[in-house]
């Protein structure tokens, strides 16, 4: 009974409130307040999405700087890789290009401790016959890869350290990579610091099968995923029309990068840190690929043995091996296949070919002894061009903010295929690219 | 509104238009307004919530599912943030002693000459634990196990406010019904009987005035 009574009451209610003749009537003062609501929201969700991108734009200005640092003053920290590739000859202490009919290989990554600390008080020069690497050629005695650390102290102490290879010491037949230092009498000298690691082939140089080389960053931009539609469950005539709605338009956008890469010369076993910086601008030319081109100012820095580097120059004595700073302008043609889109996520990898046109050359030849007499480096005095000299290998991962902004990060791959720079060196860079994207159309 | 009509205008939504947004809620302000009326205790509230959950409307609309009728996916929705808005002031609420709704007559009511604005004022009336209980009970068919987990509560509370709203709105329809005796004489417009309950309503009255104008 109760019960439905209660059962009365409520549809009593019910039928009473759903009755849509007395619906209220629209009310502009509550639109309005709902305007502001979502106005609030798009405002507040585009800070909150360029909060990120100004944090990565902030590291990356850190990375930089820090990097800019750092490279201040390398001569006087870092210690040098050297190289020993000669017999030396006579015995005034200088050295003979030798010809090359030793080969030697691979001597580069054994190294071996050797320490040894000399207290002599003269501040005379340390003689340390060293290590040998018996060349696998069989060719006559080899030598040396013959490292070491001298530190004179003011004390005239100087401690010593020799990395070498694993050949044990007088062996017959072969020779000793005697590295000598003369350097009795000065003692000012001996106070640089100076480590010599390994001892690197005598190959002349375009034997070795020199793994692509070349350098510098591909950057690629796609088309922005901002338009594309989402997909509405429904009947199947809705979808289809939704899809032609959104047929394919060209899409642009331009994107400011900035990727730190390293650059090695044949490998990156001795790799140097670079920076580039630029602008790309990028096309779509249809729903997965886009083609993209733009200009970055590249810094890379490298070394490369002396085998790996080209000159006229006669050097009556070789350097041991080259460290370049070469300042670039890096001009990439790119064309990106889109893997996966899905909403503000998409991958892309792309390949293409880059143009250099050098804006600055320096090299500094290392030579292994002190002494020797040659030039300490080289500056090129005017710019040149290497037109599609260097294959780009990228993958891209674009993330949309908003239908205006993106950002991407692109791993990427530079090989050479020519030589570049006056060195003529096969120049090869690998690196991260971070990038923010404008769309410059609506999708 | 046609349904090619209403997914043009939810497809301009998903495309954040502001014009269909517009559209779509000058279309369904009615409907909405009144899911919220009911749920709220007046009408700035009611349109407080009704805001929000168009917002949600307007910032989720592409999970909508086309194929599913969109009234009742609105409706669920009003009905969500409504629930969200009773338990963010929840500690506001309060429950009140019903001795005095205990001995209740009980007539016919649905003989009783009452209109929307006057059920909607005695349920706005309630306080907010017996209306949300009562609304989702009487009105939009909830167990009292499924209002039990949408309110966080137990079922048997779910069951008391229940009794204790229907107490209350018995009590409502018997003092209308005796004031509008009272009082009828010398008014012949069909909702001041409300008015003259008692002073205290009067903006509730003024507020259901507003609704019908």
């Amino acid at each position: 009974m109760n019960n439905e009574k209660d059962k009365k009451l409520d549809d009593f209610f019910r039928t009473g409130l759903e009755d849509p003749v007395h619906h209220p009537v629209y009310n502009e003062n509550d639109w309005s307040a709902l305007e502001d609501l979502l106005d609030k929201h798009t405002k507040r969700r585009g800070l909150i999405y360029w909060l990120p991108v100004l944090g990565s734009a902030a590291a990356l200005l850190l990375l930089f700087l820090g990097w800019w640092m750092f490279r201040a003053n390398p001569v006087q920290t870092s210690s040098k890789l050297q190289a020993i590739n000669h017999y030396p000859q006579g015995n005034s202490g200088g050295f003979v290009r030798q010809p090359a009919d030793h080969k030697q290989t691979a001597l580069l990554s054994q190294a071996v401790h050797h320490q040894q600390a000399n207290t002599g008080t003269s501040g005379g020069s340390i003689r340390q016959p060293v290590a040998h690497k018996q060349t696998p050629s069989g060719t006559a005695g080899v030598y040396a890869g013959n490292v070491h650390a001298i530190k004179a102290g003011s004390t005239g102490k100087s401690s010593f350290t020799s990395s070498a290879a694993v050949s044990p010491r007088g062996t017959t037949g072969e020779r000793l990579g005697d590295k000598q230092n003369i350097v009795s009498g000065e003692p000012a000298v001996l106070k640089r610091d100076y480590v010599a690691l390994s001892a690197v082939s005598t190959t002349p140089v375009f034997e070795t099968g020199l793994i692509s080389s070349s350098s510098v960053s591909a950057y690629q931009i796609n088309i922005p995923a901002a338009g594309s539609p989402k997909s509405l469950s429904g009947n199947g005539k809705e979808k289809i029309k939704i899809k032609s709605q959104a047929a394919f338009r060209p899409q642009f956008a331009v994107s400011i990068l900035a990727a730190p890469d390293l650059n090695g010369v044949g490998s990156f076993q001795q790799g140097k840190v670079g920076t580039n910086v630029g602008l790309l601008f990028s096309a779509g030319v249809s729903k997965k690929f886009t083609i993209s081109t733009g200009a970055l100012y590249s810094v890379k820095p490298y070394l490369a043995n002396f085998a790996d580097y080209h000159t006229p120059y006669n050097f009556h004595v070789s350097p041991v091996n080259i460290t370049a700073d070469c300042r670039m302008l890096d001009i990439p043609l790119n064309l990106g296949y889109q893997l996966y889109n899905k909403q503000q996520n998409k991958l892309s990898i792309g390949t293409g070919l880059s143009s250099y046109i050098m804006l600055h050359e320096q090299y500094t030849y290392n030579y292994n002894d002190v002494y020797a007499y040659g030039p300490s480096g080289y500056t090129v005095p005017h710019s040149s061009k290497y037109f599609f000299g260097v294959l780009n290998l990228n993958a891209t991962y674009d993330r949309q903010l908003n239908s205006k902004v993106g950002i991407s990060i692109q791993p990427y791959l530079k090989l050479p295929l020519s030589n570049i720079g006056y060195g003529q060196v096969k120049l090869q860079s690998t690196g991260v690219a971070v990038g923010l994207k404008w769309n410059l159309n609506k999708p | 509104m046609g349904e090619e009509d209403l997914h043009q205008l939810i497809r301009g939504c998903i495309k954040q238009d502001r014009k269909c947004q517009k559209m779509l809620y000058k279309a369904f302000y009615g409907f909405s307004m009144s899911i919220c009326l009911r749920y709220a205790g007046n009408r700035d509230d009611a349109a407080e919530v009704m805001n929000q959950g168009f917002f949600k409307v307007f910032t989720h609309i592409e999970s909508y599912d086309m194929g599913r009728p969109f009234k009742a996916w609105l409706g669920k929705i009003m009905m969500n943030v409504s629930i969200d808005f009773y338990r963010a002031n929840l500690k506001m609420a309060y429950t009140e002693d019903l001795d005095k709704a205990e001995h209740i007559s009980d007539g016919d009511i649905a003989d009783k000459n009452l209109h929307y604005n006057d059920l909607l004022a005695m349920v706005q009336k309630l306080p907010q634990a017996y209306r949300t209980v009562f609304n989702l009970f009487a009105i939009d068919g909830y167990s009292h196990d499924e209002i039990a987990s949408m309110l966080n509560i137990n079922a048997g509370t779910s069951k008391s406010n229940l009794h204790k709203a229907r107490q209350k709105l018995k009590q409502m329809i018997f003092k209308a019904e005796s004031s509008a005796n009272n009082a009828n004489y010398n008014s012949n417009s069909g909702y001041t009987p409300i008015v003259a309950i008692t002073g205290s309503d009067m903006r509730g009255v003024f507020f259901n005035k507003g609704i019908r104008e």
